[in-house]
């Protein structure tokens, strides 16, 4: 064969390649790249969802609308006649002036986001828009938690699936039954089962172990609403979980396992010097697969908790579809685009996934 | 004798813990076809019973009642049509373009190949959310149905993931079955639909599965792309949508014969495939 074919050949192959990936990149640009410059670029306006009005650029308006917050010492109250902190008679604690304020009001009102004490003084966090902070806030929480126990829980189901016994077969499908529901369907499951009142199972569970009244209001009130969520969330992807560490378990091979038993090595020595890292890699992929998606979970928060909680994804929804503030929405995506790939690339640098 | 004693510990150890996951697993499941079988009395019964029971006797008495009632419903019906047509056709678009791609990424050999592989890639964690508002745009310029609109909208997610999955299994056949077909003549194209496509069937079946219950699942597009259009509500958006017969008030018993329906399906496809879905991950995703 003389070069110039040869090279022919190789063009050939190179033509046939574009070709064939031509598809695949059409539909990404139309679907993913085209779509996400948009939103950067209408990020920047003031354009409405559906509407017919002039749409005007404000540059980073949107961003700060968002994003603006302050914390300021918060003093106390004096009480006119002796000049003294006021006591409040009941609690015993110092009474303070009530937020807004100190909060600036213009040129746009802060409201009260939290408030905290910090040697000896009250400070209070006020922010343009606490909603969309909080919404920061409670998926990172909600991340967090759900991952890190679907991970010990996973890690426990896939260990227990992978040894021998009989039906096991049977328990690797009972594994992934939870994930293979409908997120929203298993969202209407556990909002019958978490029900207010004795007509739901958990309140008459605990009502009769004797934990509660029976009237215990998971989805509404504050401090059962995210519990309530992450607790959703793990048993819907806990298998997830389980699957990707059973399939990074089963490539290590039963070799190694004897040669250490030979040794004297015992199964917690094992686990931690052959399993765990031989499944560093498979443990990776599931962890960032895991903590993306839940970073932005939604059918869940918008099933269950409603306008109640927002994840950064259902404020995002609310406002673009609710709201019509398509400029704001898609600032919100900007910033849930950026969150995510914080952490994409902490994760790829922590795990050495790109060193591949 | 002692170290029996310490055996059987072991056994009735595992053997509780596998009980107790079992039971976590499955209860939910249990509670759904549980409420399905009770009428509108039974499940407002306080506190609640663990089978249907009849109020005044407390005998066990289910009723199908509700199964009747969501069949009857004509958008439940649609939508699940809607869901299959849905999921069927992005299932399809996937595989077909992306076994395209996985050939050319896995079999041949071009300039730029890494950098549209990381393109790829990193669509896999592309935020959905993110594009929504974009995406609507595009949708709304070029006037497209809502159904057709989830289908291109869904290759988002399923096309990089069955591109990816491909790849390491094209990867993996043997270089000499491409070069003995070429040596018969065979074009580069050929050989892949006619040698290599058949030997990846098994991959397909899996990389399709995979796809299509992540397209069956999928809420935030279908609610977006179908809130003008209600005749097309896929599943997981008319379950969230559930209104029932009778006004202001939530029909659970209707809503979880509605659960029990659309998961028996997936749950079946789940147990036939069980260990295929297995393997496909650990190709797919460890390897890389």
């Amino acid at each position: 064969m003389d070069r110039n074919s040869k090279l022919d050949l190789v063009t050939d192959e190179q033509r046939l390649a574009y070709k064939l990936l031509a598809p695949t990149l059409i539909i990404l640009l139309i679907v993913a790249i085209y779509p996400l410059s948009q939103v950067f670029y209408t990020s920047f306006t003031d354009r409405t969802f559906a509407g017919t009005n002039q749409t005007h650029f404000i540059g980073l308006n949107n961003y700060s609308k968002l994003l603006n917050f302050t914390i300021k010492e918060l003093p106390p109250v004096i009480e006119q006649g002796t000049n003294q902190v006021k006591i409040d008679s009941k609690t015993g604690e110092k009474v303070y002036e009530p937020s807004f304020k100190v909060l600036p009001g213009s040129p746009k009102p802060y409201k009260e986001l939290s408030q905290f004490n910090f040697l000896g003084k009250r400070y209070v966090v006020g922010a343009t828009n606490p909603e969309f902070i909080n919404s920061i806030i409670t998926t990172l929480i909600f991340t967090l938690s759900a991952v890190s126990l679907e991970t010990v829980l996973g890690l426990i189901i896939a260990l227990l699936v992978n040894s021998n016994f009989t039906g096991r077969g049977l328990m690797r499908a009972v594994m992934l039954l939870p994930w293979a529901v409908i997120t929203v369907v298993s969202a209407r499951i556990w909002e019958w089962i978490l029900a207010p009142s004795r007509v739901g199972l958990f309140n008459m569970f605990l009502e009769k172990i004797g934990i509660g009244n029976g009237q215990l209001a998971f989805l509404t009130a504050d401090n059962w609403q995210l519990f309530s969520l992450i607790m959703v969330d793990v048993w819907k992807t806990t298998p997830f979980m389980a699957l990707l560490i059973l399939a990074g378990l089963q490539l290590i091979p039963g070799e190694l396992y004897e040669a250490a038993r030979v040794d004297g090595a015992n199964k917690v020595r094992q686990f931690f010097s052959i399993t765990f890292p031989l499944l560093k890699p498979a443990l990776a992929v599931a962890l960032i697969f895991r903590t993306l998606d839940s970073l932005r979970v939604f059918g869940l928060f918008q099933v269950l908790v409603g306008q109640r909680l927002y994840s950064l994804a259902s404020y995002n929804y609310y406002q673009l579809v609710g709201n019509r503030a398509m400029g704001l929405a898609s600032a919100v995506g900007v910033i849930i685009f950026m969150i995510i790939f914080v952490f994409a690339v902490i994760y790829m640098r922590l795990l050495g996934v790109d060193s591949e | 004798m002692i170290i029996d004693i310490k055996y059987i510990f072991k056994k009735i150890l595992f053997w509780s813990v596998i009980m107790i996951i079992v039971l976590y697993l499955l209860f939910p499941f249990y509670w759904a076809v549980n409420s399905s079988l009770k009428s509108e009395a039974q499940l407002q019964m306080i506190p609640t019973t663990l089978v249907p029971r009849n109020p005044e006797t407390m005998d066990f008495s289910p009723t199908l009642r509700n199964f009747a009632a969501v069949f009857k419903n004509k958008i439940f019906v649609k939508s699940i049509l809607n869901s299959a047509i849905v999921a069927g056709s992005t299932t399809l678009l996937a595989l077909i373009v992306g076994s395209f791609a996985a050939f050319a990424l896995g079999k041949l050999a071009f300039r730029g190949k890494k950098p549209v592989l990381y393109l790829i890639l990193a669509m896999t964690m592309f935020p959905q959310i993110t594009v929504l508002s974009g995406l609507y745009a595009v949708i709304t310029k070029f006037n497209l149905s809502a159904r057709l609109s989830m289908v291109i909208s869904y290759m988002i997610f399923t096309l990089p993931f069955t591109t990816w999955v491909l790849t390491s299994f094209f990867k993996e056949l043997p270089k000499e079955i491409m070069q003995s077909a070429q040596v018969d003549g065979a074009t580069p194209f050929q050989t892949f639909y006619l040698v290599l496509l058949p030997l990846t069937a098994p991959a397909l079946v899996t990389t399709g599965l995979l796809a299509f219950i992540a397209a069956w699942n999928e809420y935030l597009f279908a609610l977006t792309f179908t809130a003008i259009e209600p005749s097309a509500r896929t599943i997981p958006v008319a379950i969230a949508l559930f209104t029932g017969s009778v006004v202001r008030q939530v029909p659970y018993g209707e809503i979880m014969a509605a659960a029990v329906i659309v998961t028996v399906p997936v749950v079946i496809l789940v147990f036939i495939f069980q260990r295929r879905i297995v393997q496909g991950l650990t190709a797919g995703s460890v390897k890389g």
